[in-house]
């Protein structure tokens, strides 16, 4: 071949890759990004097809009905019963400012557009097709009313669940909105300082404080060559970095069960200078900290900071749950849910099934595991010392009459202000039915007195339902 | 010859399949029944079958580059018929005068010697045209390149695309020798032309064939890459200082905060392309209508909406073996002329399909150009079909004399 034709060759050559990079574009645009943009609130499509049904309804675990949708004369109106109550797991459908919570992650559903593409003729030609599907959540009305009420005034979230399956019960987010009356108040709620169209439950960041002090025990008992007996003088030097117990009360000597019971922040601070920062990590992650928790609803990922520049007073703080560690309360409930069920974490779950107008099951959401975060035996040995701290630690104002309770408090300190008041735990404790995690943001007083109390009402009330 | 006629083997025949089936859906679809798209089908199947039994007959030529063209012009006048019947039958028009024009300059170019003769011809010819647009031209769609006579428009830009590759062709094959200054300073008077009309995408790919045709015949290598780094700085400064080439720039990078604003085609053209999965919404089912321009430089996002991403990669791959037959072409033309023409009008295409599907993508910035064959447009059609024309001259063997020092260039077709 003479030059000429080789320079051909070479152009045809850089032409075809230019067409052919087209191709794999297109075929990667499909796959990972065409669904994102095809729900864009911008795409009239979707509001179109919404036109020609009827949206579906919202419906709680007993079929009390929470949302639906109304058509008086070809204009349809979605009418939220209870206002700002779901305002973070409902959601909104709103023509002009999109959709969040579950009418967006469920829209497709709501709207009957995944149906087969025969169906959808035929039902046009025989004008059928009026109806969506309804979605059945997993939230109880009564205990969401109930988590509602003892969180008004404060700010912060409730997750209630079954730790057993991962339904969740109840999960309120404060300050919330109102989604029926969100066109009037667009401008003062997105302007609002305190975010209210943030779920705090599922992408509400805080610092765990004590609670965290669970996630390091996991880690020292499956290290297992970790001292058993702690000096606590009140406070820890570390690098000349001061770090002091609540009220600076000095244990003495002190064991493990001893220190989570009394929440004594100068035995977990050695405990994890003696653990190292990646054994801290490696049990952090297994609690999904820097991984997404699968949800319906958009979650954060938990952060535990990044190993490779941690010093040894960072470490010291993130072993009692301070330091850069931030977690989300959903992530919480589901740490007391894992050792509630012998080290399984279970996926959460806040839709229980879909179904037809027709009463026809379309999709249901079954429990799974999606992770083990230690084994049964060493979930058992935490769940007795969670167990003494109802009993006779931090988390006395927790405790239910007949009833066993296994808890863990925390007060953490944060950049933003005041304290954050912590409470997780279940119960019962021999049979765990419920579980709960509860923060104060920003309470300014201890976990196990302002946080606990509501934890104990909610649990009290989950058990008289479900025992 | 009957068992021929109805053969599914014989490609004209599977084209009537086709478009049988794409005519019996949009009959369908309307909500009355509508016979003028029967008729209209009928017609376009007509003209493409006959147009295709007439070329078998006359042409020794590629027979495959009019079967990929035939089968890029039915989907798009599917498309532009399904968004409006009207621009549909207009376009079916279109494409009967295109073949005419394409049989035309067929026998015109192949019974006149001595194309490489006329390069003054082609330069003059060009700047006229460039000076009528500049001076009675309209302005459409925030460039200034048509000209309107007696209530038709067309784009002077269309003919000149063909006149540029035969001055192109001309300089290289050297008969009449100008200067290297004087050529470049002629092809940058076409680019400058092209800026002032604001038509981006055009100027573009006249530089993309210019840079593709010199990386091939210059012998002064040095030249090829002055001209690679002036493009640099002149798309640099472009950027800097004309405000229509940031918006381009940054509704590539970003259309989604200017969505109600400056982007809003381009997002409109990705929800499309979107919309319609890999198997497509079905002709008729999907809303390319919220596209503004959907029936010219947004067809492909309606034809990825509505016969999904598989149909949008059908007419990818339909532009890659059109490509890959021009530039076989050129690679067994003897006649160095042609051999250039064909490399010149097949980068042409090529280059063209990639700036416009690139930019509905958003791979590159958005520049409005048509889809060779695809998109609507009367110009666009009819002198595509001219240039199509020359191109199956050059596929065919001619027994012209050899203007060349090398010799005979023989190359078995596999």
């Amino acid at each position: 071949m003479d030059l000429e034709s080789k320079r051909i060759v070479r152009v045809l050559i850089v032409l075809s890759t230019m067409l052919v990079g087209l191709v794999l574009y297109l075929s990667y645009f499909e796959v990972f990004k065409a669904d994102q943009i095809e729900s864009h609130s911008f795409n009239r499509r979707q509001w179109l097809n919404e036109e020609l049904v009827i949206r579906g309804s919202i419906i709680d675990r007993n079929g009390k009905i929470l949302a639906y949708s109304e058509k008086v004369e070809d204009i349809q109106s979605r009418i939220y019963k209870y206002g700002s109550l779901y305002s973070h797991i409902i959601g909104y459908s709103h023509k002009e400012y999109g959709k969040s919570g579950i009418e967006a992650s469920y829209n497709k559903l709501l709207i009957d557009d995944e149906s087969n593409p025969i169906r959808v003729i035929t039902d046009k030609i025989t004008g059928t097709r009026d109806k969506g599907n309804n979605v059945i959540l997993t939230i109880d009305h009564e205990l969401q009313i109930m988590a509602e009420k003892k969180l008004k005034g404060n700010k912060g979230a409730i997750v209630l669940m079954n730790p057993m399956n991962g339904e969740i019960y109840a999960m309120v987010s404060k300050p919330d909105f109102d989604p029926t009356t969100l066109k009037e108040n667009w401008e003062d709620i997105v302007e609002d300082l305190e975010s209210p169209l943030l779920n705090r439950a599922t992408m509400g960041l805080y610092a765990p404080g004590s609670i965290f002090k669970i996630i390091t025990a996991t880690a020292v008992l499956q290290a297992g060559n970790i001292n058993e007996i702690y000096e606590c003088e009140g406070s820890l030097n570390i690098n000349g970095f001061v770090l002091n117990n609540f009220r600076n009360t000095v244990h003495g000597e002190i064991d493990l069960e001893e220190a989570l019971v009394e929440s004594c922040n100068v035995a977990f601070a050695q405990m994890g200078l003696q653990l190292g920062k990646n054994n801290l990590r490696m049990a952090a992650e297994k609690y999904m900290f820097n991984k997404i928790i699968p949800f319906d609803l958009v979650t954060k990922r938990s952060l535990f900071p990044s190993t490779t520049a941690m010093t040894n007073p960072e470490l010291g703080a993130t072993a009692i749950g301070q330091g850069k560690l931030l977690t989300t309360p959903l992530n919480m409930a589901l740490v007391a849910s894992a050792i509630a069920n012998d080290g399984l974490m279970m996926k959460p779950i806040i839709v229980k099934e879909v179904i037809s107008p027709e009463g026809k099951s379309i999709k249901s959401n079954n429990p799974h595991t999606i992770g083990k975060v230690c084994e049964a035996e060493e979930a058992g040995i935490i769940k007795d010392m969670m167990i003494e701290v109802v009993k006779s630690g931090t988390g006395t104002n927790a405790a239910i009459k007949n009833t066993v309770v296994a808890g863990k408090t925390g007060t953490a300190q944060n950049d933003m202000g005041k304290e954050h008041a912590w409470f997780i735990g279940f119960a019962p404790a021999e049979n765990p039915k419920v579980a709960v995690a509860v923060i104060l943001e920003n309470a300014g007083t201890t976990g196990g007195k302002s946080a606990a109390p509501i934890a104990r009402d909610l649990l009290n009330a989950g058990l008289k339902k479900f025992e | 010859m009957f068992k021929k006629l109805f053969s599914y083997r014989v490609p004209q025949n599977l084209m009537v399949i086709m478009n049988s089936m794409a005519v019996l859906l949009l009959y369908l679809y309307k909500d009355r029944l509508d016979r003028f798209v029967l008729i209209s089908g009928i017609l376009l199947i007509f003209i493409i079958y006959m147009s295709n039994f007439i070329l078998l007959k006359v042409s020794k030529g590629d027979h495959y580059i009019f079967l990929i063209i035939s089968m890029l012009v039915s989907i798009g006048i599917i498309m532009i018929y399904r968004i409006n019947p009207i621009y549909g039958f207009r376009q079916i028009i279109w494409f009967s005068l295109g073949i005419l024009n394409f049989f035309l300059f067929y026998f015109l170019v192949r019974s006149i010697k001595h194309w490489n003769k006329w390069l003054t011809f082609y330069v003059v010819l060009s700047l006229v045209l460039f000076l009528s647009t500049l001076i009675f031209g309209v302005r459409i769609k925030g460039a200034t390149n048509w000209i309107r006579i007696y209530g038709y428009s067309f784009q002077p830009a269309e003919i000149i695309k063909v006149l540029f590759v035969f001055f192109l062709a001309s300089y290289f094959t050297g008969f009449r020798k100008i200067k290297p200054v004087i050529f470049h300073g002629i092809v940058y008077a076409y680019l400058g032309f092209l800026f002032l009309q604001r038509d981006l995408g055009t100027a573009m790919l006249f530089y993309f064939v210019f840079t593709t045709i010199s990386y091939i015949y210059e012998e002064n290598r040095k030249l090829i890459l002055y001209n690679l780094s002036g493009a640099f700085i002149m798309a640099g400064l472009s950027y800097l200082l004309v405000n229509h080439v940031q918006i381009r720039v940054q509704t590539w990078i970003n259309p989604w905060i200017y969505i109600d604003s400056k982007g809003y085609q381009i997002t409109q053209s990705l929800f499309a392309i979107a919309s319609g999965g890999f198997f497509g919404t079905g002709i008729g089912l999907g809303h390319p209508e919220y596209i503004p321009e959907v029936h010219t430089d947004f067809i492909f996002s309606a034809i990825c909406e509505e016969m999904g991403i598989f149909g949008g990669i059908a007419v990818i791959m339909l532009f890659l073996i059109f490509v890959y037959r021009g530039f076989k072409i050129a690679l067994q033309q003897n006649n160095k002329f042609f051999r250039i023409i064909a490399i010149g009008i097949t980068a042409m295409f090529g280059f063209q399909a990639f700036i416009i599907l690139g930019g509905v993508m958003k791979v590159i910035p958005l520049t409005g150009v048509t889809l060779p064959f695809v998109s609507y447009g009367g110009s666009s059609l009819v002198s595509s079909f001219a240039a199509l024309g020359i191109l199956q001259v050059a596929s065919e063997e001619l027994e012209w004399e050899q203007e060349e020092n090398h010799g005979f260039r023989i190359q078995k077709d596999s």
